[in-house]
């Protein structure tokens, strides 16, 4: 015989069903008959009562509540709550996506300054898919290293070339989709670095502005803060945000790799008058902007609408996207050779990457993810002779070292991310950025919320994610023997034969 | 999200139910002779009518207060139902008691409404109903 204790639910779903009329009947008598006081049961037994039927017979749109009433609620409650359970409780480290426990601690105690050696051994699985470095027989000691410098339009010959300093941007995120708190201290702590932000399609970045750190402006598809009324770009409005000191380079958004071939999006819970001002968009809507700029139809207007863009800002000027097939990308290359054109930089954004909205089947399906890509860019680029005449940026879950050196081997000259710096900001990853009610005041303009972020301790944390991160980076680079990172090359890899770049090794 | 036009009859139908059942209190309060009657009707003298008095301070407070109107309702509506069914069962409907009794439907009404208006914002049923329609409208 089975001991096991079982609970029917269905038997259980129709002893409460009727248990509940029948109690509000029993109380109603008792306060009828023996004290008034009954009636305090009577009538929340009577609102069940109601509520139940409801369940039962009135609403239409819940299976499981019309034939089980009341403890139905109970799946829906448990449901709710299953996402932090899991967090909390039940996920190992090395689980959780789109950034598992171990991933985010690193980040945690780099913002903290705190020791992120660990003992006793990798929790990663080292058989198929991770790719390692291959560090030298001989390594290099801290003073060979070179300090990270790269020049941004030197190839043009600019007057106004910008040089990057920290090889560590924080990728576009526009007021909107984070609150001005966010953004000041993320804005304040990079300004203690000398590092660079990107101002995301937010329109005029106002609360960037306030803190004096050095800005890329994003022109999106809407062009938000540069755009014609018909949403083609406004070129004296764009001059005039490019002349001012802290905007030192332009980056042009062709896609991003969460919604590749959509435009970005922000609900209308998180759409404040101010930002409707500041990106001229109406209230009480959801503003989705074009797939894509009506100034970009194909290869050559492409090529021609940055280079106007360069004639304008007078300011380096780069693009950012997503590869959806490198043979494309290979044609833009060639369309650019062909008229002898060249954006400043490209950002190549992996399809792993972060957003505050977008639809489930884009971020999960759309764009290829970012090795293969940055990897299938830098050979094409290669290839073509072009590589000289631009910088690489990579972008797609680079928060930590161990995988941001994997970008700068296959290519990258910088490496942007932004959900590294939100995590380093006090995200918890509790995945709520287009409702309005993050949890830690980053990705809402709800003051309550906001109220959780003080600007100048989260300043500091930035600015110690980004130390923490230079120092890890150049520990690595002595372990190859590299003096800076662009003497670091696909060679530097080793690479498993299920690794997405396993197609791009050679296997000997 | 609820349509202004409803916040509107929502805080109409709060701003009733609060001055009708403010206004009595302050005889449960000051132990009113006509209150005193009623409540040694139904046995529940004096406790009674001050804890009754105390839970409809309460209603008439969360009623007005914006993060708590739901609950104000619900608590105005349970307190109303039970004046009702003492109209029902001990009180009667005579005379002043009519009167009274049908106080207490209005208030009751008022909550109801605001209920309805706010069921979005209850707790349990907040689970089911938060999620956003597309903009392609929800298919009924
Ligand atoms: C909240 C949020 C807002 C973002 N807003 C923008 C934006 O306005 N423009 C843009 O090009 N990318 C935007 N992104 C994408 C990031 O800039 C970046 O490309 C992507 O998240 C990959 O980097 P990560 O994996 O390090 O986060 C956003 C990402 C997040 C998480």
């Amino acid at each position: 015989m089975s001991t096991k204790l079982s609970i029917n639910l269905h038997k259980l779903a129709r002893f409460t069903n009727t248990a509940i009329p029948v109690l509000a009947l029993l109380f109603f008598v008792g306060g009828w008959q023996i004290s008034f006081y009954f009636h305090f049961l009577t009538v929340p037994f009577l609102g069940l009562t109601f509520l139940n039927t409801y369940y039962l017979l009135g609403q239409r749109n819940h299976s499981l509540l019309r034939n089980f009433g009341i403890l139905g609620q109970g799946r829906y409650l448990l449901e709710s709550l299953g996402p932090e359970l899991r967090q909390y409780l039940y996920s190992g480290d090395t689980e959780e996506r789109p950034f598992n426990r171990t991933e985010r601690r690193e980040v945690y105690r780099k913002a903290n300054n705190i020791d992120s050696a660990a003992s006793f051994g990798s929790q990663n699985d080292f058989d198929a898919t991770e790719i390692k470095l291959r560090h030298s027989l001989f390594p290099i000691s801290k003073e060979h290293v070179l300090p990270y410098q790269m020049a941004f339009g030197e190839e043009r010959g600019i007057q106004n070339a910008y040089t990057l300093t920290v090889p560590f941007i924080i990728s576009g995120m526009s007021y909107g989709a984070l609150g001005q708190r966010a953004i000041r201290s993320l804005a304040r702590g990079i300004a203690q670095t000398g590092g660079l932000m990107n101002t995301g399609e937010g329109g005029y970045p106002k609360y960037h502005l306030m803190e004096k750190c050095d800005l890329a402006f994003q022109i999106g598809t809407a062009k938000f803060g540069v755009r014609n009324e018909d949403g083609t770009l406004n070129e004296p409005l764009l001059a005039d945000l490019a002349a001012k000191e802290q905007v030192k380079m332009i980056e042009l958004k062709l896609s991003q790799g969460a919604k590749p071939g959509k435009g970005g999006m922000l609900p209308k819970e998180k759409i404040t008058a101010e930002i409707a001002e500041l990106r001229g968009v109406p209230m009480g809507r959801d503003v989705v902007s074009p797939t894509h700029h009506s100034e970009c139809e194909d290869y050559p207007s492409a090529v021609a609408f940055i280079r106007r863009i360069q004639d304008v800002s007078q300011l380096p000027v780069g693009i950012k996207l997503c590869i959806g097939d490198p043979r494309q990308f290979a044609e833009l290359v060639s369309e650019m050779k062909r008229q002898d054109s060249f954006p400043d930089w490209i950002t190549i954004d992996g399809a792993e990457g972060g957003t505050g909205a977008a639809p489930k089947a884009f971020i999960d399906r759309v764009g290829m993810p970012l090795f293969p890509a940055l990897k299938s860019a830098q050979d094409i680029l290669l290839a073509s002779g072009a590589r000289q005449r631009l910088k690489l940026v990579a972008s797609g879950k680079l928060i930590n070292p161990g995988s941001q050196i994997i970008a700068f081997c296959l290519g990258a000259d910088a490496i942007a991310t932004a959900r590294g710096f939100m995590l380093s900001i006090g995200c918890i990853q509790a995945m709520q950025c287009g409702s309005n009610t993050c949890p830690v005041g980053i990705t809402t303009h709800h003051p309550r919320l906001e109220r959780g972020i003080i600007i100048e301790d989260k300043a500091l944390r930035v600015a110690n994610y980004v130390h923490s991160l230079e120092h890890d980076l150049e520990e690595l680079l002595c372990s190859t023997g590299a003096r800076s990172v662009k003497d670091l090359s696909f060679d530097n890899l080793y690479v498993p034969n299920e690794s997405t770049l396993y197609p791009f090794a050679n296997h000997n | 999200m609820t349509s202004p036009k409803f916040k509107l009859v929502s805080w109409v139908a709060q701003i009733i139910a609060v001055l009708i059942m403010g206004q009595t209190l302050f005889f449960k309060f000051t132990a009113a002779p006509e209150s005193v009657q009623l409540f040694t009707e139904l046995n529940m003298e004096p406790h009674g009518r001050l804890i009754i008095g105390a839970l409809e301070l309460i209603a008439c407070i969360l009623l007005i207060i914006p993060s708590s109107i739901v609950y104000g309702a619900l608590l105005g509506s349970s307190l109303m139902a039970g004046a009702i069914i003492g109209h029902v069962t001990e009180l009667g409907w005579q005379g002043d008691r009519l009167e009274l009794g049908i106080y207490a439907i209005v208030v009751l009404t008022c909550c109801i409404s605001t209920i309805m208006i706010r069921r979005r914002e209850l707790p349990l049923l907040k689970v089911i109903h938060s999620d956003k329609p597309t903009k392609r409208g929800r298919r009924k």
